[in-house]
């Protein structure tokens, strides 16, 4: 019988925790200020994940500076795709659901490329590294170093997050964006402005948790989409355009994945996450805490 | 009007006798590719059957395929081949009616990525069936030769073009496109919207169970992994955007084009194969979203 209450399992979904925190809030900026679902989330994280395992490799740099380096360039990526493809989307369709569909076909075709062009030049091959894989002793359990700072390294990244949208004045004109673009308009929000902002921002956010995640996991050019799915999960259970509710999400989605796992067996993981997927989308669209609903 | 129903019944005649002299001229090699052309262009035409003409894009038909294969080798051995082809089908489609009813009542995008979670669920799902009963892949030996898995394939290539082409004409077929232009416009008009969605999933959704079917005996081998594989979802949706429109010719034109490229490419190159592919599809969504069968209807237009 396992001891549900034992530390080590409270510490491994905290952490998780953390990462589909960190992955969801990119997507959720992404999503509430444009309306663009953008499923080439997770080979951000991918390509963040293969930036510090070679850091790391080539200069023995880890991952927790290399972290800096993927923010800047997954930020400047995502500046770069929103450039030169969404913003054409966004302009040229006439329907905001032919704009949604259009664009997830869009993005899907370019995580189709990341995820190929990775295996290409770097093989298929996962690939792992040996980082803070000491172990620290708290009172009665014991943890590598590495998940107790992923975990720190998450929660000041959210709680980060979390003031930059309730203190500074970009942070509020996005907010004022997601909550009620046409009056955001109206007061002079520079709408465009705001938008390459956010979708840069998203990306950065997941270039660094595709860093954090290299520490505790394999990289592979095929590890992304299971983190899309994850964050599609926590976003939808908190609600979507709900910053702070995507948090909560990620501590229901990572308690219900280790548990569930701990109860039954490691292959019932897939299982478990499609099916609350799934769960959630036809049956609980809205959230757990209310909003905005998908279904008519 | 009628006169349009006898001509497309004579070019799609022709069209299948001319596939079906293909084993009796051609070697293994022609017959495999032919095979795989006609594969795809029955994947995609009851693809359209649902995506195009509704709007709600699958990126799920993968699951059709796969639990159709699933069907077989559970058959394999007990029924003749012609009746488990049958029997998948029904399967699939029954499959379709169970899942139909919550799934369509998602919209647009979260449709696209639920179709997504559903074929991947799936797949999981039977991969732990699989170990649960002992079973690490299968081996299905003593069943039918190529030639005769061609020609289940090319009739069941031949049933989704016309699927296509009546339901494209039908009554039934406005109702979904005006389903797709606005479907609260379509309810206020009087289309029992959420009956005819049903249908159209369980209508694309039998077709790609038969396929499968056929298909896995082709590797005599079942694996999970391969035959759920999301690429396969992902070709039907490129072949589908680059073929382009809600009629019969479009995946046509694009099942031709994807063919060629598998057969330059997919053998030597598949990484580059798989980018070239992504690439086109981005291409097409962003430049061309009427696709090759939008083109070439310009062009023609623009002769007369």
């Amino acid at each position: 019988m396992i001891d549900l209450f034992s530390g080590q399992l409270l510490i491994a979904a905290l952490v998780l925790a953390a990462i589909y925190g960190l992955v969801a809030l990119g997507l959720n900026l992404i999503y509430g200020t444009m309306r663009l679902l953008n499923v080439a989330h997770g080979e951000i994280l991918m390509l963040g994940g293969y930036l510090a395992y070679w850091t790391f490799t080539l200069t023995g740099v880890g991952p927790v500076w290399s972290m800096f380096l993927a923010l800047a360039l997954a930020g400047a990526f995502g500046a770069a795709v929103y450039r030169t493809l969404c913003r054409r989307v966004l302009r040229s369709s006439r329907l905001i659901e032919q704009i949604e569909a259009n664009s997830l076909l869009l993005l899907f075709g370019v995580s189709i490329i990341l995820q190929n062009a990775v295996a290409l030049s770097f093989t298929a091959t996962a690939r792992a590294y040996p980082y803070l894989d000491d172990i620290v002793r708290i009172g009665t359990f014991q943890v590598t170093a590495d998940r107790l700072v992923v975990l720190g390294i998450g929660l000041a990244l959210s709680l980060a997050a979390i003031l930059f949208f309730r203190l500074s004045a970009t942070g509020l004109q996005i907010r004022a964006l997601i909550q009620q673009p046409d009056a955001a308009l109206l007061v002079g929000v520079d709408v465009e402005r705001m938008r390459l902002i956010a979708f840069s921002l998203g990306f950065a956010i997941a270039g660094v948790a595709g860093c954090l995640i290299s520490m505790l996991e394999q990289v592979s050019p095929f590890m992304g989409f299971p983190f899309t799915i994850a964050a599609f999960v926590v976003i939808i259970l908190g609600g979507l355009g709900n910053l702070a509710g995507g948090l909560a999400g990620a501590l229901v989605l990572a308690a219900i994945e280790v548990y569930g796992v701990a109860l039954t067996t490691a292959s019932m993981r897939s299982i478990l996450i499609y099916g609350v997927f799934i769960a959630v989308l036809v049956w609980r669209p809205q959230g757990l805490f209310g909003g905005r609903s998908l279904v008519r | 009007m009628i006169g349009r129903h006898f001509r497309f019944a004579g070019l799609l005649g022709v069209a299948v006798a001319a596939f079906a002299l293909v084993p009796r001229l051609g070697g293994d090699y022609a017959i495999g590719v032919a095979l795989n052309l006609l594969m795809w262009i029955a994947l995609t035409q009851s693809w359209v059957v649902l995506s195009a003409m509704t709007g709600y894009v699958s990126l799920g038909h993968a699951v059709f395929f796969g639990a159709g294969a699933y069907v077989m080798v559970l058959c394999f051995g007990s029924l003749p081949f012609w009746l488990s082809v049958i029997v998948a089908g029904a399967a699939t489609g029954a499959l379709a009616l169970a899942v139909g009813y919550p799934c369509l009542r998602v919209r647009g995008p979260y449709f696209v990525i639920l179709t997504f979670g559903l074929a991947e669920l799936v797949k999981f799902v039977v991969i732990n069936i699989e170990a649960g009963l002992g079973q690490f892949g299968r081996l299905l030996f003593g069943g039918p030769g190529l030639a005769q898995i061609f020609y289940v394939v090319l009739v069941l290539a031949a049933l989704s073009v016309a699927v296509t082409w009546f339901v494209r004409r039908s009554r039934f077929g406005r109702g979904l496109r005006a389903i797709r232009e606005n479907e609260e416009a379509a309810e206020t008009l009087g289309i029992d919207v959420a009956r005819f969605k049903v249908l159209a999933f369980a209508l694309s959704a039998i077709v790609p169970g038969m396929v499968g079917a056929a298909m896995v005996l082709r590797t005599t081998y079942f694996e999970p992994l391969d035959l759920f594989n999301p690429i396969t979802s992902f070709t039907i949706v490129s072949i589908a955007i680059i073929g382009g429109g809600d009629d019969v010719p479009g995946p046509i034109y694009g099942a031709f084009f994807l063919v060629l490229m598998q057969e330059l490419l997919w053998a030597n190159w598949p990484e580059v194969y798989m980018i070239l592919l992504g690439g086109l599809l981005v291409a097409f969504v962003l430049g061309v979203p009427d696709g090759i069968h939008g083109r070439v209807a310009a062009w023609r237009r623009s002769r007369r």
